[in-house]
């Protein structure tokens, strides 16, 4: 049982792997957001089905800063520094073809698995 | 500010292995995680045990952040497009007929000596499996390049100064590349 829930856990993050930074990104266009609250605002708006492993998620927003998709700056708060990231308009342009890119190919998947015509472009 | 001893060990072995900023950081997150569970009514110990679960092995976090680190990156850029600045001095060379130029078969040697290093180090660096190794080899492997191309244009400068298009074009990648590798060096060295 334990071990069915680990590959399931590991597929789910390898099929996690491709969408990862749009999920980042996703989660910082409402505004800035230190690591610890893009995590918990994935979770949010996954009614917590969306565990992504903690440690990985600052690599991914340190490569998509490096990217120039967000932009990271220090505050200190209790005493504790925070770095806290936002969107810059690269960012937002990525966003949003990475949004129209998901739509696309899960409408494509839908239409194979249940057995609709493709929708042809108006 | 001390940190609780579970997780105070798990920083100092983060510590050991990336940088400061980064350290400062995940310790930010990790005791909004710990907060967060002793916000759920866990006790400390059992906190600190479940935000280091939530986080994961050091060396699973080390791996990652090496895999993005500018160091990593910055050495296969420059991996990737040396064949294609060779490419380039080679023309301009081989069109300059730079066998016959009064160069000391030493110098000659040195040169060659040098690009194997550097080519070994950003191979080094590309593939490093450690965050602080990978910023060293980049950051030699960064100023190596540059004062090879330095003395590319310096040595084309005073022995073949005739303006030809294969020298335009040798003379631009390598200025574009010392560009490339002067800013790299620059994060390498921040971070």
């Amino acid at each position: 049982m334990g071990s069915l829930r680990v590959v399931s856990l590991l597929m789910r993050a390898e099929e996690l792997k491709g969408h990862l930074d749009a999920l980042l990104l996703a989660a910082l266009e409402d505004g800035p957001r230190h690591g610890y609250a893009v995590i918990e605002a994935l979770r949010t708006s996954t009614g917590g089905r969306l565990d992504l492993p903690t440690g990985t998620i600052y690599p991914a927003l340190h490569r998509l800063e490096a990217a120039g998709l967000i932009t990271g700056s220090w505050s200190v708060v209790s005493g504790r520094q925070r770095r806290e990231y936002r969107l810059t308009p690269a960012g937002m342009r990525a966003l949003s073809g990475k949004r129209t890119d998901w739509r696309d190919f899960a409408a494509m998947i839908s239409a194979a698995l249940e057995g609709r015509p493709w929708p042809s472009p108006a | 500010m001390a940190e609780p001893s579970l997780i105070g060990g798990y920083l100092a072995e983060l510590s050991a292995q990336l940088p400061a900023p980064i350290v400062a950081e995940l310790a930010d997150g990790l005791d909004q995680t710990r907060q967060c569970y002793l916000g759920q009514g866990l006790g400390l110990g059992a906190a600190e045990r479940a935000a280091l679960a939530e986080f994961g092995a050091p060396r699973v976090i080390v791996a990652a952040f090496t895999r993005a680190s500018p160091a990593r990156r910055a050495a296969r850029r420059l991996l990737v497009t040396g064949p294609m600045v060779g490419a380039c001095w080679a023309a301009a060379l081989i069109t300059n007929r730079a066998w016959a130029w009064p160069i000391p078969p030493g110098a000659r040697a040195v040169v060659g000596a040098a690009l194997v290093t550097v080519i070994v180090l950003l191979a080094g660096a590309a593939f490093s499996r450690h965050y602080r190794s990978a910023g060293r080899a980049a950051a030699a492997g960064c100023i190596g390049i540059t004062a090879l191309d330095a003395t590319l244009l310096i040595t084309v400068a005073f022995v073949a100064p005739t303006v030809i298009w294969p020298v335009i074009v040798a003379v631009t990648a390598s200025l574009a590349r010392i560009t490339f590798s002067a800013r790299a060096l620059r994060t390498v060295l921040a971070i």
